[in-house]
Order: C-alpha cells, then sequence, then structure tokens
C-alpha cells in the first residue's frame, strides 16, 4: 500500500520564489543581487554592545553577536565566519533584537551565517537529519506524518474541516504532538476545551511544522516553502484565530506569516479570555508555590506575560513566585534557536540549571513554564541537580489538568 | 569517471508497528515515513565524492512510485546528474535477482566505470541485488565496502568483515561497488538546491522503454515464491525480569549468555 | 538423490562459527530431502579444518590449493559452480556473512539458481523447500518457497542455529582445483585490522549506556566493570556526557550519535524521546531502571524494574562466572 502524495509545494512550479512577499525587515527573502549587509541592514549597527551585554549565552561559551555583525561586513569574511563554533550556541531568544537601539535582530547575522553552512550541505549530521525531516514528514523529531495524531487516541477531538466555521483552529506543535512527555500539553487542553464547551478543531494530520527551528537553523529555502504550504493550508480553514500550543509555533506564525488570513493567539491568551467570561473555573486548588518562568518566544519575543500569571493565580492557594530575572528579563532555557539539535562546545552550567538553581533558592514546589522545550530543557536541570525530590517542572497545561482530575473526583464523591 | 548509483525508496520502520493486509501478502505502510535506504545515502555522498575529485558523472537509478522523486532529487541536489526512475508493476519485487536485472537492463549498453549500489536495503535485508548486478553486467564486485581507493584504472575496495576487520581488495574497473553504511558523512541536501535540481533530467521508464522482457523479470520469471508474511510472535512489551536484585541480575545474565547476545 | 552441500567458511586459518551453525540446520534438510550432506572446504593447508569438519561425521569435500590462501570471493565462485556441476546437490548453503553475501548473489545468477538469503528456517514441505526470513528488521517473517530446480541455494544467518556437538567420523575427499591460474580482475590486497583505541560507538557490536541514575562519577566502575565483561563499549545519555562521566563523542541521542549496536544495555537512563531517537537501530535494548514508568521500556526487549546499583555488580559477577 501506498500512501497518497503529500504536495511539496517545491514540485509544483517555482512560484514562491518570484512572488515578492512583503518580509519583515532582516527576514527579506535573499535575492540574488541582495548582500549579506543589505540583507541585515549591517551598517544600521552603531556597535554599542547592547546586544552582547544583553545576550545570556556568553556566560557559558565565547560567542559575541556584536563582533559577528562587525566582521560580518566585510564579505570576504562570512565564510570563514560561518565556520565559527559558537554562531551555533545563540538560542535564538531574541534578547540581542528586544535590546538594540536601532531596531536590528542581530541574532538573524548568526542565522545568516548557519545558512551558509547549510546551503553548503556540511550541517552536522543531527542538524541535517533534522531538517530533512521536516522536509519529508513535517517534523523534526523523525517521525511518520501518518502518526502525528497519535496523541489523540482515547480522546474527543474535532477535526477542522475547510467548510466549517469554527471559532478556534488549533496548531499543536511537533514535539507536543510527538513526544510523550508533553503530549500531555495538547491532552489535557482537549478535555479542559471540552469541559468549557469551547468551539474549537485541531488540524490533525494536515497539520505540519510551523518551521520556527527550521529558521534559527538557517534553512531559509525550506522555512520559505513551509511559510508557503502552511499559509495555504490555514488560509484554507474557516476559522476566526488560530491558537497556537508552542510559543514558538505562535511567535513563528505571528511574525514571519506575512499572508496568515487570520490572527494567532497563544493558548494562554484563550484561557485568560475564559476566565474573564466565566466561563473556566477552578473548583480544585493547589497549595503550591509555584514560580512561572517566562518562554523566551511567549514573554520578550511576543508580549504574553499577564495571562499564564493569570491563571496560575486563578487556581485557590497558589502561592505564586517571581523569579529576580522575570518578564522581558526572564532568563533563556537554552531550548531554541535550534539547540535540541546542536550541542554547545562549552561545558559551563547549561542556564537551565541556574534557572532551576534559582527557583529552588525561592523555595518553589513548581516552576510553571508554558512552552514544550522548556519543559524538557528545565526537566534535565532538576535531575542534573538532584532536586527531583524536592520540586518539579510543569506546563501550566498540565497543572490545571490536574485541577480538572481533582474537580471531577470532588464531584463523584 | 562514469557512476552509475542505485537507490531504493524504502519504509522506515524501526519503531513504527508493522501490521500485515488480512491475507497475510502484504504489509500495510500507510502509517510509515518512506525515505532513501541508509547504505544507499553513503553510495549517493560516496558518488559524489569520487565525482567531485575524479571529474565525471553520477546518475541515479531507482526502482519505484512516484513519490519516490522526492529522494531522486534529493540526490541530484547533493550532486548526482541525471537519473532514470523505472517504475512497472511486472517486475517481482521479492526477488532481487529479478531487480538485478531490470537494473541491468538500465545500465546495459551504456558506458560506466563504476556501479555504486547500498550493500543492504532496510526493508528486505537481502544484501544481493548489488552483487547480482555485477554478475549479470560480466565485471567485478566488492560487497559491504567502507572505503574507496581509485588508481590507475583500478579500485582498491575495503571490505568490511565481521569484527571490524578490514579484506582490501582490488578490482579492474569497471566494477561494482555495494557500499557500507558509515563509509561517509552524507551531506544535507537544502531546499533550494532541491528546487534547482528540478531542472536536471529525470527520465521515467517502463520495461518496455527499457527492453527487457516483462518475462524476464516477473513473477513467472522467479523461481521463488513469496507464500506468505506473518508477524513472528515476540513480545511486543519488554520482558519484565522479576525477583529480587540478586535474581534479577542472574536471570539477565542468563538471558544474554544462553541468547548469545554476549 | 538431494544432497546439501555447504560451503565451509574460515578465515586467518579459523573456521569460522557459521560453519558449524549450518551444520545444525544441514542434516534435517538433507533427511527430509533424501540425500546427505557434503561440506566443501576451500583453502590452502587445510587439512586440520577438513578433519574437524570430518569428526561431525560428515563428507568433506577439500579443494586444497595455493590459489586460494587468501579469500576471493571469484575463485570461491569458480570453485562451487564446478562442484555443483559435478555434484549436483540438491541444496548449497553458505553464510550469510560478508564472505556468503560477496559470493552466493553472483553464483546464482551464474547457475541460475533459485535463491532465497539470510534464511532463519528451511524446511521441505511435500518435496518443496521453503524458507523462513525475517523483514522489516525482523518485524515480519515471510515463508519462501523454491519452484522446482535442479539446485537451490540459500545463505544463513549467523546465530540463528546453534552448532551441533561432534558426532562420528566423515571421510575427506580431495577433489582437484577447477581454478588453474589467478584471477586478473579482482586481486587480494590485505587484511588491515580494526584500529584499538578510539572508540567508535556507532560501529560497536555491544554497548552499555548509562545516564544520570548512575548519580555520580564514583560510580563509573559499575558500568565500566560490565561493559569490560560484555565485551561492550560505554557510552551515555546527554545528562552522563554532560557531567563529564564520558567524552562528548561518546554520547547517544538526537544531538549525539546515532547507534546500532546487536545489543544495548542502558542503566539509569529513563529513555528521554531525544536518546531513543539514537538508539533506534539497536536490535535488542536491556533497559534497567527503578523507575517502572521510564519511557525507556517501552522500547526495550528486556526489562528490570529496580536500583541499577542493587542489581548491575551483581550482572557482572554472573556474566564473569558463565563466560568463564
Amino acid at each position: 500500500m501506498v500512501r497518497p502524495l503529500i504536495t511539496f509545494s517545491f514540485l509544483r512550479p517555482i512560484a514562491g520564489l518570484q512572488k515578492n512577499i512583503p518580509l519583515m525587515r532582516g527576514m527579506k527573502m535573499t535575492t540574488e543581487n541582495q548582500t549579506f549587509t543589505e540583507k541585515f541592514d549591517l551598517l544600521g549597527c552603531i556597535q554599542c554592545g547592547r546586544c552582547t551585554g544583553g545576550c545570556p549565552v556568553t556566560v557559558r561559551t565565547n560567542l559575541n553577536v556584536r563582533r559577528f555583525v562587525y566582521d560580518a561586513y566585510n564579505e570576504e569574511l562570512l565564510d570563514e565566519l560561518s565556520r565559527v563554533a559558537e554562531i551555533w550556541d545563540c538560542t535564538a531568544c531574541h534578547t540581542c533584537a528586544v535590546r538594540c537601539p536601532k531596531g536590528l535582530k542581530p541574532l538573524e547575522v548568526l542565522i545568516g551565517l548557519r545558512s551558509l553552512v547549510v546551503e553548503s550541505g556540511k550541517t552536522q549530521p543531527t542538524v541535517r537529519d533534522a531538517l530533512e525531516s521536516v522536509f519529508r514528514e513535517g517534523n523534526p523529531w523523525e517521525k511518520p506524518r501518518a502518526t502525528r495524531s497519535d496523541w489523540m487516541e482515547g480522546l474527543d477531538v474535532p477535526i477542522a474541516q475547510p467548510d466549517e466555521p469554527v471559532e478556534n483552529l488549533f496548531f499543536v506543535c511537533c514535539t507536543i504532538a510527538y513526544d510523550p512527555r508533553v503530549q500531555i500539553i495538547a491532552q489535557n487542553m482537549v478535555r479542559l476545551l471540552n469541559n468549557a464547551g469551547v468551539d474549537y478543531a485541531f488540524l490533525g494530520e494536515d497539520e505540519s511544522c510551523c518551521g520556527s527551528e527550521v529558521f534559527t537553523l538557517g534553512e531559509e529555502g525550506l522555512f520559505e516553502m513551509i511559510i508557503e504550504d502552511n499559509t495555504e493550508l490555514l488560509n484554507a480553514y474557516q476559522a476566526e484565530r488560530i491558537v497556537a500550543l508552542s510559543p514558538h509555533c505562535f511567535t513563528t506564525f505571528k511574525t514571519r506569516y506575512p499572508d496568515l488570513n487570520k490572527p494567532v493567539i497563544h493558548y494562554a491568551e484563550l484561557l485568560d479570555e475564559l476566565l474573564e467570561q466565566g466561563k473556566l473555573a477552578f473548583k480544585s486548588g493547589l497549595s503550591k508555590k509555584i514560580v512561572f518562568h517566562d518562554p523566551c518566544y511567549l514573554g520578550k519575543q511576543s508580549g504574553v506575560f499577564d495571562e499564564p500569571r493569570r491563571l496560575l493565580k486563578a487556581v485557590e492557594g497558589v502561592d505564586l513566585l517571581e523569579f529576580e530575572r522575570a518578564r522581558e528579563r526572564s532568563l533563556c532555557c537554552e531550548g531554541g534557536g535550534g539547540k535540541m539539535w546542536v550541542e554547545s562546545e562549552s561545558k559551563k552550567e547549561r542556564l537551565a540549571e541556574t534557572r532551576i538553581k534559582d527557583a529552588h533558592a525561592l523555595g518553589a514546589d513548581v516552576v510553571a513554564v508554558a512552552c514544550p522545550f522548556c519543559v524538557l530543557t528545565l526537566e534535565d536541570a532538576v535531575k542534573a541537580l538532584g532536586y527531583e525530590e524536592e520540586m518539579r517542572v510543569a506546563e501550566i497545561m498540565e497543572l490545571l489538568g490536574e485541577l480538572d482530575i481533582e474537580q471531577e473526583k470532588t464531584n463523584s464523591a | 569517471m562514469k557512476i552509475f548509483t542505485c537507490i531504493k525508496y524504502v519504509p522506515d520502520t524501526s519503531e513504527a508497528e508493522v501490521k500485515l493486509n488480512p491475507e497475510g501478502t502484504a504489509v500495510d505502510s500507510s502509517r510509515f515515513s518512506f525515505d532513501i535506504n541508509d547504505a544507499d545515502n553513503y553510495a549517493v555522498e560516496e558518488s559524489v565524492l569520487i565525482k567531485e575529485k575524479q571529474g565525471g558523472s553520477v546518475t541515479v537509478v531507482s526502482i519505484g512510485p512516484k513519490q519516490s522523486e522526492v529522494m531522486i532529487r534529493m540526490a541530484m541536489a547533493k550532486g548526482c546528474d541525471n537519473a532514470i526512475r523505472i517504475e512497472d508493476e511486472r517486475i517481482a519485487a521479492h526477488d532481487p535477482l529479478m531487480v538485478a536485472r531490470v537494473i541491468a537492463g538500465a545500465i546495459k549498453g551504456q558506458d560506466f566505470d563504476l556501479v555504486l549500489t547500498g550493500c543492504m536495503a532496510n526493508d528486505y535485508g537481502q544484501a544481493v541485488t548489488g552483487v547480482a548486478l555485477a554478475e549479470i553486467l560480466g565485471v567485478p564486485h566488492a560487497a559491504y565496502v567502507k572505503k574507496v581507493e581509485i588508481e590507475d584504472g583500478k579500485v582498491k575496495a575495503h571490505r568490511e568483515l565481521e569484527g571490524g576487520l578490514m579484506e582490501v581488495v582490488e578490482l579492474t574497473i569497471p566494477a561494482v561497488l555495494t557500499i557500507q553504511t558509515g563509509i561517509n558523512e552524507p551531506r544535507y541536501a537544502p531546499i533550494r538546491g532541491i528546487r534547482e535540481a528540478q531542472k536536471k533530467e529525470l527520465k521515467v521508464v517502463n520495461l518496455d522503454d527499457l527492453g527487457v522482457a516483462a518475462g524476464d523479470v516477473d513473477a513467472d520469471a522467479s523461481q521463488i515464491i513469496l507464500e506468505k508474511l506473518y508477524i513472528p510472535e515476540v513480545e511486543s512489551k519488554a520482558e519484565i525480569i522479576e525477583g529480587d536484585p540478586d535474581e534479577k541480575a542472574e536471570k539477565l545474565a542468563s538471558i544474554l549468555v544462553k541468547g548469545g547476545l554476549v | 538423490m538431494g544432497n546439501v552441500l555447504v560451503l565451509a567458511e574460515h578465515r586467518q586459518g579459523e573456521l569460522r562459527d557459521i560453519t558449524f551453525e549450518m551444520l545444525a540446520l544441514a542434516p534435517s534438510v538433507a533427511g527430509a530431502l533424501g540425500g546427505e550432506v557434503m561440506v566443501l572446504l576451500i583453502g590452502s593447508g587445510v587439512d586440520k579444518m577438513a578433519e574437524k569438519i570430518a569428526s561431525y561425521g560428515l563428507k568433506v569435500l577439500v579443494v586444497d590449493d595455493p590459489l586460494f590462501a587468501d579469500y576471493n570471493s571469484d575463485k570461491y565462485q569458480k570453485v562451487l559452480s564446478a562442484v555443483i556441476d559435478d555434484y549436483k546437490p540438491k541444496l548449497v548453503m553458505l553464510g550469510q556473512t560478508a564472505q556468503g553475501v560477496d559470493l552466493a548473489p553472483a553464483l546464482a545468477v551464474e547457475k541460475k539458481l533459485p535463491f532465497v538469503a539470510d534464511i532463519i528456517g528451511l524446511d521441505v514441505e511435500d518435496g518443496v523447500l521453503k524458507a523462513t526470513r525475517q523483514i522489516y528488521s525482523g518485524k515480519v517473517n515471510a515463508q519462501i518457497a523454491f519452484k522446482p530446480a535442479d539446485t537451490c541455494l540459500v545463505t544463513v544467518r549467523e546465530a540463528a542455529f546453534e552448532a551441533p556437538e561432534p558426532a562420528g567420523q566423515g571421510a575427506v575427499e580431495k577433489i582437484d582445483s577447477p581454478l588453474k591460474e589467478d584471477l586478473d580482475y579482482r586481486k587480494f590486497v590485505e587484511y588491515i585490522e580494526a584500529e584499538v583505541g578510539d572508540v567508535d560507538i556507532t560501529q560497536s557490536e555491544i554497548l552499555v549506556g548509562i545516564g544520570r541514575g548512575l548519580k555520580e562519577d564514583k560510580n563509573l566502575p559499575v558500568a565500566e566493570e560490565l561493559a569490560q565483561v560484555m565485551k561492550a563499549d560505554l557510552c551515555g545519555s546527554r545528562a552522563a556526557c554532560d557531567a563529564g562521566w564520558l567524552p562528548p563523542d561518546r554520547q547517544v541521542g538526537t544531538s549525539g550519535k546515532t547507534v546500532k549496536p546487536k545489543l544495548y544495555l542502558c542503566m539509569g537512563i529513563s529513555g528521554a524521546f531525544q536518546h531513543v531517537a539514537g538508539i533506534k537501530g539497536a536490535k535488542t535494548i536491556v533497559a534497567i531502571n527503578k523507575d517502572p514508568n521510564a519511557p525507556i521500556f517501552a522500547v526495550a526487549h528486556y526489562a528490570i524494574i529496580d536500583d541499577l546499583h542493587k542489581v548491575v555488580p551483581k550482572l557482572t559477577e554472573k556474566l564473569k562466572e558463565l563466560k568463564g
């Protein structure tokens, strides 16, 4: 038996390449005659150093992003710069971009250098395999496209149909769909939505990688193809908005998909809205000291700071703590920027461990996050530090799921 | 160097649950991902490396469905120059000797210096096609090749034997080499390269186009019959070894030794 | 007469195990075909090997000639071809080994023999030979029947059969080499021994994997001693390599290496998805972990749910005993 052919836009006439898509500054599509300097507006840089000053990975590695922005101006140096290991240390947290007084995105210079490596074909095997998997199977985890919805087993999940209007169209994320550790984010969301009577649907097996990590790994051509395919797919549905479960998909859709015809929100925003409308109430409580870790792609990149906090505060008994480095200053967990496939050469303490030590010092029982990558990196850090008995890392949907269960127990008792 | 590189589009079943159709005659592959066969991927890289060093051209040969063109374009993006995709339902795909005849039909009559194949396919795991192909083409061969050196019109092939021992053989050219995984590090085919490779020639042919008589390569021509497939009775989940810690250790030790695992 | 001809495999003066493993299968097939087993031994100065094979009560055909001082598939093929013509065996059996794989397919083509490779079983039903082999990395078995032919060919999977004990005394028959001069198109050059020292875990046959559950580096000998007894190489999860217990090139997983050992025994590894992705090529996985819900158990073939510190030292001890 042969499965139906998935449509690769590249097998169609190369229309996308000629289309003049108005992309954001610094993300402008490579055209034959655009130089590296023009593409990243290198001349706009005043070498103030705020980028490197704010860069969280400088405590672990020798990455000096300001220096790269400076050196990349010399076209003859580009090849050599692309071979410097540090370009792979960037986690794409965007602190440099947030702080740049000239509105540049220094991290994209590093991604541009990564692109040179990718275009040459000489990527690390782990990166190669992840990118090939996205190309073939629509996810970076080397899993079959056909098993993308396996997490739904045993759940009543409405699947979106192009001709059926729906209010909330959910976008799961590859990691949540395939990694058994974080599938619970989607599973608990379905249970919660069914309880709250929300009008929603999931994409099912038609969903395909948003390209967030493809972009940061420097595969520009593949990212262009993904944007084109996903825009066509998502625009075909009569949904009022798209709700992303992962901040990476959320921010990527918001900032790098210029032709999407509907707004994109993160699930924390949806649940906050339901709380306000009185459609969501937690009858049981959770007597825990919880500290919320702002995911870079949710907080500093997209400005969603208050919604997750309001959700946690709405749970009775929760003592919500704050990190010293919170909100815009939140410390990156090093899960983004393609770092799931590239190990840093640094042997110094991981930022996730620094973060967990901070949480431990605060006396937190739970480090709550709203991102699958943060779950994975921070949980590793808890294990590495041997804090398993004292504290845990939990995605907000995991915590809310535990409430629901308690609530049901109370009702049936 | 004129090189032909033979590749196969295979399902990845390493993690997937495998189910059969009710008749037990075919595997339901609807939930598998498909990709270039592992060893063939290394063969593609090796052929491109040889071309980069020696000059020449690389032609991809593959028997497979339309979907496999993605794989072929990826090979072209890596540096292969053109391709022949053979699609014909009459080929007895269960018999590698028939498959070798079809591939020979695509190569015969053309000049070539080397034919590279993967040493074994992930799906059927027979390790037959490449060596059979050499015999049909009437040229020398070496199987399980982990290193290739070309000098003075001869090829030195390092064959990987059991236990990591290498057997170095010298073959006259033209020759067929079946490539072992790990011989190189396959490069990435960037999507822009794949788009670019759309311009390269990909010929789609059937047996008639190749001048291969169907009666020579079909199920009747094959001397073997695939009678049935069945799922062997193995524990789908782990066998849990019970007892106190000492008993568990003892039981496991005996499993490992008796099972010939250590 | 339905004789079975087994090709003896040897390298660097030693008969290889596969030779004897085939002797476990050949007699029953020969019996069902109403014939006997003959073993073909090709080499130079192979009297001792011939005697050893004869001690299994079997007839040994020996081609002993300096031209066969080193293995060469093409030369072997010429001998096999002539012996098949002369002795007309109903079935020819080779090992699915680096030798057999380099030889059998060409022989099948040359002599137009029906051929099934890498079999794990062979039966005769109503005079028809039926082979069993595995496909899809062992997840599916295929039963393949041979159409009627004068001679059929199989290659037998290594370690699929247990070698029998010697029994009786067979005859050794020397036959003339059909090959009179060396071949010019394929020459043996040399053997190159595997490099010692640097371990490439992607090539390891047996791996012992360690994870966070090892707790601290002073426990490393627990794993090292087991690995030594098992003749295994050590590898680890990201956590183990991060902790500096193992060098980075021993890391297994999406950000490390993908390995494909025959046996992977891991301890204190929970089996994060990112690690499991790196061991999907492992044939047999043994997991020791105290967490019954550790995802590693979903992919393991054998599971011990217990504290590795209690189990592993005992396991090492037992293996030492059993392996003598």
